[in-house]
């Protein structure tokens, strides 16, 4: 399509236009991240003139605990849909997780040190479940892990018998070492003045360790890679299988870490524990600014949707409202995050061209 | 049938960005005729199609029917284009799609009255008429993409190379519907890249280059030699220097396979060597094995044989030893990442990430840096996007990335398609340098005024097999080159394709 061409194509130009352009990409992502902590910002402004009294510390230590299983999970689903993939499965291997853990430890007697690497290990055996379907079987992974999701609550059903376990209380004839109960409920204990559950620090902890990968190591930058362009990724002969599969297994190992860890806190754990998270934890990773279609995502962003989202949770919650204008706020911020996103990149687009 | 009007275009004019596609071009069209339309790739070829079919706005210029102002884009219905990949629903019947778009009003399913029946069957398409397209044959599908554009009452038709992928009989077949519907009094014209299909069917031919049509070909001047000629004249001729003739110890071979095999078919039985600062360019129609040979070289097709790059053999050889740059820069190159992070994007460890697979970032920034120098990327910055850049310097990138991991053997298709000619010859420098480092460069393409300015050798595919080299330097013009060439690519193919060589 280029026939002609001016003889000398235009020198570049020095000076602003070059700054301006450079900073482009960064400027964008800096935007709606800006945003994104200004709705956070705006929205603590409004529960305090709505409601005084919950301008105090408790209240915004209890939003970070209440987002961090959601937040530990919406990690994971990052990484897979930075590499062009879905899953829905990871609600699911919460629950199989932790109760992989309950029925071990409480009803089989194993002792924790044993039961915790096997649950954690089983989320990382769903991941490579789900990645080898998708990637060596070619089934679109929002199938697989449909499929999986289902597979996942019956694996739990059967396993506990559709029971509930706490094991504060174990059912009758088995027995849980007190020591062991004490590590188990320690793991997220709460600790300083102002006490803060441990969970918080896991979730801060577990997002540096996955924001230096994902942003620092080279498996990161060959995952944006791979999500932004399989075709050119396959051609030039990068690992796009194994780091197809990586994607996964990080991301049921990171639901397990939040299964075990929200079965510490909350101390009890059902068949069905996690389900219901698979949607909010969707629509943080959204809110977050990743694409759905692969390459493109940061964990700061990502963290910012789930506090946005835990925040409207416990704000709507000290002014009770009714339970609707939580779901109304939840879908209304949604797409209104993603048609924000179209509508900056389409004035990029034309301030471009 | 309705007869059509004459069509006439003056002074089209069409600019993408910077580059010009098409340059104040006047071409008529007449009723009744098949004319074809030939030019080398990023001649402006696609781009009449698409403002004839309405498609696109041309920037000045006008187009006349009959001699009044026409604007295809509100009047597409006329225009048909027959492409080498119909553009129909796969999922429903062959019948359904001749319906599709012509329901009426009623919100009955619609049904085959006896005009169509009669078009299915005038197509030879009625004993398929209940078949889902999809289970088809291409020859079939483009039948039932013409019959569709019939049934509409379209008047100008255009063949979009639309026998790249079919058997010889379905082609013939093909053109012979091609044949009637210029005698029913339509407006038809050809694109395609085999010059013996445009010498065998048609009365006129325009050669299109730079964005106008520099010679419409008639009569005793209508020949594939003559064609050929006429794509390949008047460009500027290479610098004869640039060429490295002599080359160090014969026999001693960069790479080489035997008895090379493609499971699918596509060759069997191939040899195949270059020697070091050797470019060597594969050519050949599609179909004809080229391109498949090409990729089989970097692992991305099944293959039997044996294989040597450098010191490595086999599987090892396969897998690392060479770097493919693809045709499509939506196949190189990643929108969401930088330019520089493009460049950078098929090193790994030690290249740009240490033992705890940790980036080094400063050594990251100096490599981008030292590429967008060496391979003269015109860029403001390398945390530009990538999409902003213009074409050439696209091609660069890509060529860049494969580039950088000092593969042993280099492997482009197409290496300059779309590229503006300035960055065209920065380009073949690029690869005349990479080469003169005593490493080999294979290139897939299918302009032969590229590989006449760029390669040494040439092997020509036709039917899976390879024509025996022939040194580049030994022919003073590139026509002379380009009459062998066509020779050999045509070799087997039977038809009329074959009677012109």
């Amino acid at each position: 399509m280029t026939p002609t061409n001016p003889p000398d194509p235009p020198a570049p130009q020095p000076g602003r236009s070059g700054f301006a352009e450079a900073g482009q990409a960064t400027f964008d992502v800096a935007l709606r991240l800006g945003g994104l902590f200004g709705a956070i910002v705006l929205l603590a402004v409004v529960i305090v003139i709505a409601k005084p009294s919950s301008f105090n510390l408790d209240v915004g230590i209890s939003v970070l605990r209440a987002m961090s299983s959601v937040a530990i999970m919406s990690l994971g689903l990052l990484l897979v849909i930075v590499v062009g993939e879905i899953d829905l499965s990871f609600g699911a291997v919460y629950g199989l997780c932790a109760n992989v853990l309950a029925v071990l430890w409480i009803v089989h007697g194993v002792t924790i040190f044993a039961a915790l690497p096997i649950a954690i290990a089983s989320g990382a055996l769903v991941g490579v479940f789900n990645g080898v379907l998708v990637t060596v079987f070619r089934i679109p992974s929002f199938i697989v892990t449909l499929g999986s999701y289902n597979l996942l609550y019956g694996l739990s059903l059967w396993m506990t018998r559709t029971s509930t376990f706490n094991p504060a209380y174990p059912p009758p004839g088995t027995e849980v070492p007190e020591a062991e109960l004490d590590f188990f409920t320690g793991l997220t204990a709460s600790v300083g003045s102002r006490p803060i559950s441990l969970e918080v620090v896991w979730m801060i902890g577990l997002a540096v360790l996955v924001g230096l990968l994902l942003h620092r190591t080279l498996f990161g930058f060959r995952l944006m890679a791979v999500g932004g362009n399989p075709v050119a990724a396959r051609l030039a002969r990068l690992p796009v299988t194994r780091y197809k599969i990586m994607a996964f297994v990080l991301c049921g190992v990171l639901a397990a870490f939040a299964g075990i860890l929200d079965f510490s806190f909350i101390q009890t754990v059902q068949p069905n524990s996690g389900l219901s998270a698979t949607f909010p934890v969707f629509a943080a990773v959204i809110i977050g600014g990743a694409s759905l279609s692969g390459g493109k995502g940061t964990v700061i962003g990502t963290m910012g949707g789930a506090l946005l989202l835990a925040g409207l949770q416990q704000g709507l919650a000290l002014l009770s409202p009714g339970p609707h204008v939580q779901q109304l706020f939840l879908g209304a911020v949604t797409i209104g995050a993603v048609a924000l996103d179209l509508a900056l990149s389409r004035i990029r687009n034309r301030r471009a061209s | 049938m309705t007869a059509a009007a004459p069509v006439s275009l003056r002074a089209i004019t069409k600019r993408y960005g910077s580059t010009i596609a098409l340059d104040g071009l006047d071409l008529d069209l007449q009723p009744g005729e098949v004319i074809g339309i030939a030019g080398p790739n990023g001649a402006g070829k696609s781009t009449l199609m698409r403002i004839l079919a309405g498609e696109e706005h041309p920037d000045s210029g006008e187009i006349l029917l009959d001699g009044a102002p026409w604007v295809p884009t509100s009047d597409w219905s006329r225009v048909a284009v027959v492409h080498q990949e119909p553009q129909l629903f796969l999922n429903l019947t062959v019948a359904e799609n001749l319906m599709v778009g012509r329901e009426g009003t009623s919100v009955a399913r619609p049904r085959l009255d006896a005009a169509n029946l009669e078009l299915m069957r005038t197509m030879g398409i009625a004993d398929v008429a209940h078949i889902v397209l999809s289970d088809c044959t291409l020859a079939t599908q483009q039948r039932t993409e013409i019959a569709r554009a019939v049934a509409r009452n379209a008047s100008i038709f255009l063949f979009d190379e639309p026998n790249s992928a079919l058997t010889s009989d379905e082609s013939d077949k093909l053109f012979r519907e091609m044949h009637k519907l210029a005698q029913s009094g339509h407006i038809v014209a050809l694109v395609t890249h085999r010059l013996g299909d445009l010498v065998a069917h048609c009365r006129r031919v325009a050669v299109v280059r730079d964005g106008q049509v520099r010679r419409i070909l008639e009569g005793a001047e209508l020949t594939g030699d003559g064609i050929a000629r006429q794509l390949v004249t008047e460009q500027r001729a290479p610098a004869s220097g640039d060429r490295t003739r002599q080359r160090t110890g014969e026999g001693e071979s960069a790479f080489q396979v035997r008895d090379w095999t493609h499971r699918d078919g596509a060759f069997a039985q191939v040899s195949l060597s270059a020697q070091p600062g050797e470019i060597l360019a594969l050519m050949g129609v599609e179909g004809s094995g080229a391109r498949e040979l090409l990729r089989s070289l970097a692992g991305l097709e099944r293959c039997t044989g044996q294989i040597e790059i450098g010191a490595l053999r086999g599987d090892t050889a396969l897998n690392g030893a060479a770097a493919f740059v693809p045709a499509a820069r939506q196949h190189s190159l990643y929108s969401n990442l930088s330019v520089g992070e493009n460049l950078l994007v098929r090193l790994g460890v030690p290249q740009i990430a240490g033992s705890a697979l940790w980036l080094k970032r400063r050594q990251m920034q100096d490599l981008v840096a030292d590429a967008i120098r060496r391979f003269l990327v015109k860029v403001r910055s390398p945390g530009q996007p990538v999409r902003s850049l213009s074409g050439g310097n696209q091609q660069k990138v890509a060529i860049a990335q494969a580039l950088l991991c000092a593969p042993e053997l280099l492997l482009l298709e197409e290496p300059t398609r779309g590229v503006d000619i300035h960055s065209k010859a920065e380009i073949y420098g690029l690869l005349r340098d990479y080469a003169a480092k005593g490493h080999a460069v294979v290139i897939f393409c299918t302009e032969l005024l590229e590989v006449y300015e760029a390669a040494d050798t040439v092997r020509v595919a036709a039917e899976g097999r390879l024509s025996s080299p022939l040194a580049v330097a030994a022919y003073d013009h590139v026509e002379h080159l380009a009459s062998d060439v066509i020779r050999l690519e045509d070799a087997h193919r039977p038809g009329p394709a074959g009677q012109t060589g």
